[in-house]
């Protein structure tokens, strides 16, 4: 067991968990964010991503001890004063969600994609989505959603 | 619209199911139209006011003007959530950004509550469309009577009654408290389709907002005060069970609670369950057990046996006389089993306190969970208390509901202490109802016209299970005296609903093959298949509109139907373009859940055998269409996923067990194999709704198949489509 300080969605938490507990259940089960999903527990599925000082990683496999003092952005820190953000608003216009299941995992992968490139190509949405399994294969709406809200501020840029 | 948080705290309350009925202010509440059989527990505790007021249970009118919905079947992504509350507003003559949408627990008043075989919306249509009519009927007798004038003269517009003659109006809610002592009409006018406003709009998924910010909604998400978390590990070999365990070493680790074999319970796989403080503790503590299984005879099975015992049968079979001068076509396909590997693992959560069993259930069948728990531990119906959450995926998975009493065996033993139960996702490949395996023996007569002049299917599945082959479906119904012979594995492979049952497997075989026959008989495929739907008894006749007979299966199939969507579908794909080598088109059809579809595939093959779907083109004739959003969706995801299974995904048994144990061996289509362009037209039709979860499926992977062929030659008979090789040069 050791003490962490984890920086979740702007604000700190202290946690007292054993050092290879994966950031994953740390969130779920410890501080209650279930937005973050588990699906594979092996880096496969883009279920469990979150933003680690903004880049999109899967936090099943990222032990405690390695997010340090990392700027974790969850699913839930996403929307800022209720309000929400260009992707999230794209997302429920376009109807993206089947079962819903992967898309908090996709919309954080698309909000990391469209800070580091405001105006990305099909190939683009791609490349950086292709880590993330959707079950029920909404994909077409995962990409019309993602050039709907391109050019667009995110708010985690 | 609006979505009502799930209240956190559980409610333990058998009244609680009914607690709707108490509303705030005096509102209306019309009970259920139509009530089942004899009444079960719960219903025999609903208090006297409720059942006072009561034609139907899915609508409340508060005084406030607040309108609740309750949409009855289990939302997995079909879009049931919000396509059933539609149908009601529809009727009801509310605005649909007004109403609040609940999600109905297990509860008799609300009908069958069994989200399969696309069936929530053909079989809710005629009940909710009753349901908001007759509450809209009994409002406007309110406030006719309130005016002194007679019902005919008025009216109903967004949430309000009009007497246009002489200017008023009065809202619903002003009109619930005295609605509510009206008597309940047994025989209201429905809408005429034609005047529908809300049907056949795009409307967003009633629960987009929760799902894009993360909000706890999915059976896994649920968590209540002192929970306790479980992992239950069951022998991986199919019949297994535990000769021994570790329990005491593994109750030692840090944070565990307990361990314990469960065994001897009614339905339940006997195995090992641990209970920790968080998941990853109690998953982590399974994968410490050490166990030693009584294997049992399951063990000695395996995939290559059955595909020998498959051959043995096919070579058994005759197979059709083909007539003198006529040319034999054969040809052997097979499919494997296949996971539903639903992304949300299977999981649930129960309490048990004060002899009530409560539970939180991600299933398509919330009574078959709830049966399951009462057989299974002696409870009785009204002690087990079933709240339906949202599913991370169905696909058939959920209609069984092992998890369900897993969870209740656990929970029964730490009476008083909330328990979620959360398979590994490694269990959760290993304990699935597969879609059973299939091989198809076929063999044909093509006379030297090219007609089709005999066919006979030697058809092999494991036994069990669902997916068999009827003789009575297209192509069989052209070709008088085919043949289909069913034969069955022996084996204990657990098999089970898959997505489109039967036609998942079966539509790519039969369409694949007829497409060989029209190469065979040098014909264009789509004109091929339109000879031999001219020669299905009834061609030509109209027939019925496509829901006509409600329900589900596959009954009535109507030729003229089937012509109509791929005639639209080889139109809207440009079909018959002249391509080079290494591009290609197919296309298939299927009549699934009532429902006509016509897929038409644009694919390319490299010379190295790299294979990418171009575009999908698909035209649908579902009958009326409610969410034209969601209907949308879903075969747009139908025809993925088709694609998805066909293309990389196999089960294979091995020394009894699941071989594939993740997603890495066990893929799904990721987004940079998913088509750049997927089509979907609705055929405009007012005749009562088909299902349409599954019927976008059977066809697309046959289409690909098809296309492949026609871009390199090479004829798939064997799927994965992933371990073929489609190089050509």
């Amino acid at each position: 067991m050791s003490s962490f300080n984890l920086n979740v969605n702007g604000a700190v938490h202290a946690v007292d968990l054993d050092d290879n507990t994966p950031l994953l259940w740390a969130l779920r089960d410890t501080l209650g964010l279930v937005g973050t999903k588990y699906g594979c527990g092996i880096g496969e599925c883009g279920a469990c991503t979150v933003l680690l000082d903004g880049e999109a990683v899967k936090s099943c496999g990222l032990s405690l001890k390695k997010v340090g003092s990392a700027k974790v952005t969850t699913i839930e820190g996403l929307a800022r004063g209720g309000k929400l953000t260009a992707v999230q608003q794209a997302w429920c216009k376009l109807d993206v969600p089947q079962c819903g299941y992967c898309q908090g995992g996709q919309i954080l992968c698309a909000t990391a994609l469209l800070a580091a490139k405001p105006r990305p190509t099909d190939a683009d949405i791609d490349s950086a989505m292709s880590g993330n399994f959707c079950r029920c294969a909404s994909y077409t709406r995962i990409r019309q959603a993602i050039h709907a809200a391109a050019g667009q501020p995110t708010a985690a840029s | 619209m609006s979505v009502p948080s799930p209240s956190v705290a559980p409610v333990l309350d058998r009244r609680g199911f009914i607690k709707i009925g108490a509303l705030a202010g005096g509102g209306l509440l019309v009970g259920t139209y139509f009530r089942f059989g004899a009444a079960s527990a719960l219903a025999e505790t609903a208090p006297a006011a409720v059942a006072s007021f009561a034609p139907n249970a899915f609508i409340s009118i508060a005084a406030n003007g607040t309108v609740t919905l309750i949409a009855p079947n289990s939302e997995m992504g079909q879009g049931a959530k919000t396509a059933l509350p539609m149908i009601i507003a529809e009727e009801l003559d509310v605005p649909w950004d007004k109403v609040t949408i609940s999600q109905g627990d297990l509860n008799p008043a609300y009908g069958r509550q069994a989200a399969v075989g696309s069936g929530s919306t053909p079989g809710n249509y005629g009940p909710l469309r009753q349901a908001g009519a007759t509450a809209r009927a009994m409002l406007v007798e309110a406030a006719a009577q309130t005016w002194g004038v007679p019902a005919a003269e008025c009216t109903t517009e967004n949430g309000a009654v009009l007497h246009r003659a002489s200017g008023r109006h009065l809202g619903y809610g002003e009109l619930a408290a005295k609605a509510a002592t009206l008597p309940v009409p047994a025989d209201v006018a429905l809408k005429d389709p034609n005047d529908f406003k809300l049907l056949g709009t795009r409307v967003p998924g009633v629960d987009n907002e929760k799902i894009v910010t993360g909000q706890a909604l999915f059976g896994i998400d649920q968590t209540l005060p002192g929970m306790v978390y479980a992992a239950y590990v069951k022998c991986p070999v199919f019949g297994g069970k535990v000769a021994s365990a570790n329990v005491d070493e593994v109750k030692k680790l840090p944070g565990v609670r307990d361990a314990f074999v469960l065994d001897g319970i009614n339905g339940l796989t006997p195995g090992v369950a641990v209970v920790a403080g968080s998941t990853w503790l109690a998953f982590t503590a399974a994968q410490k057990l050490k166990i030693q299984w009584d294997q049992g005879p399951g063990v000695s099975q395996g995939s290559e046996a059955m595909a020998k015992q498959a051959e043995a049968f096919g070579q058994a079979d005759p197979g059709a006389a083909v007539p003198a001068g006529a040319t034999a076509i054969e040809a052997a396909y097979h499919y494997p089993f296949l996971a539903h590997a639903t992304l949300e693992p299977q999981n649930c959560t129960a309490l048990f306190k004060n002899g009530v069993m409560e539970m939180w259930c991600p299933t398509q069948v919330p009574s078959a969970g709830q049966r399951s728990v009462t057989q299974g531990l002696g409870l009785a119906a009204r002690d087990v208390v079933v709240h339906v959450t949202r599913l991370g995926g169905g696909f058939g998975r959920r209609g069984s509901n092992e998890f369900s009493l897993e969870v209740a065996a656990i929970a029964k033993r730490l009476e008083g202490t909330p328990v979620k139960l959360t398979w590994m996702r490694e269990h959760d490949f290993a304990h699935d109802n597969y879609r059973s395996n299939g091989w198809h023996f076929f063999r044909a007569g093509l006379d030297s016209a090219g007609k089709v002049v005999a066919l006979h299917d030697s058809f092999v599945k494991m036994q069990g299970g669902p997916g068999d082959m009827t003789g009575g479906g297209f192509p069989f119904n052209a070709v008088p005296g085919s043949q289909v012979q069913s034969n069955k594995l022996s084996g204990t492979i657990p098999t089970g609903y898959w997505r489109a049952p039967g036609d998942n497997g079966n539509t790519w075989a039969t369409q694949s093959f007829v497409d060989e026959l029209a190469h065979a008989a040098g014909r264009d495929p789509i004109d091929f298949t339109l000879g031999l739907l001219a020669a299905v008894p009834g061609a030509g006749a109209p027939g019925g509109p496509a829901g006509a007979r409600g329900g589900r299966g596959g009954g009535g199939f109507v030729p003229a139907k089937m012509e109509a969507v791929l005639k639209l579908a080889a139109e809207k794909a440009g079909w018959g373009k002249k391509l080079p080598r290494g591009q290609g088109q197919g296309f298939a059809i299927t009549h699934t859940n009532n429902a006509y579809v016509a897929v038409v595939a644009d694919v390319t093959v490299s010379q190295q055998g790299v294979l990418r779907i171009q575009k999908l083109t698909a035209v649908v004739d579902a009958g009326l269409i409610v969410n034209l959003s969601s209907a949308e969706a879903q075969v747009q995801g139908a025809m993925l996923d088709g694609i998805s299974a066909a293309w990389f995904q196999k089960i294979t048994i091995e020394a009894g067990a699941a071989a594939q144990v993740n997603y890495d061996d066990y893929p799904l289509l990721r987004i940079d194999n998913a088509p750049p362009a997927v089509e979907v037209n609705f055929v405009k039709s007012i005749a009562p709704p088909t299902g349409l979860g599954e019927p976008g499926l059977p066809p697309a992977a046959p289409a690909i198949c098809n296309a492949i062929f026609a871009a390199t030659g090479k004829r798939i008979r064997t799927l994965p489509i992933a371990d073929q090789d489609l190089k050509w040069a």
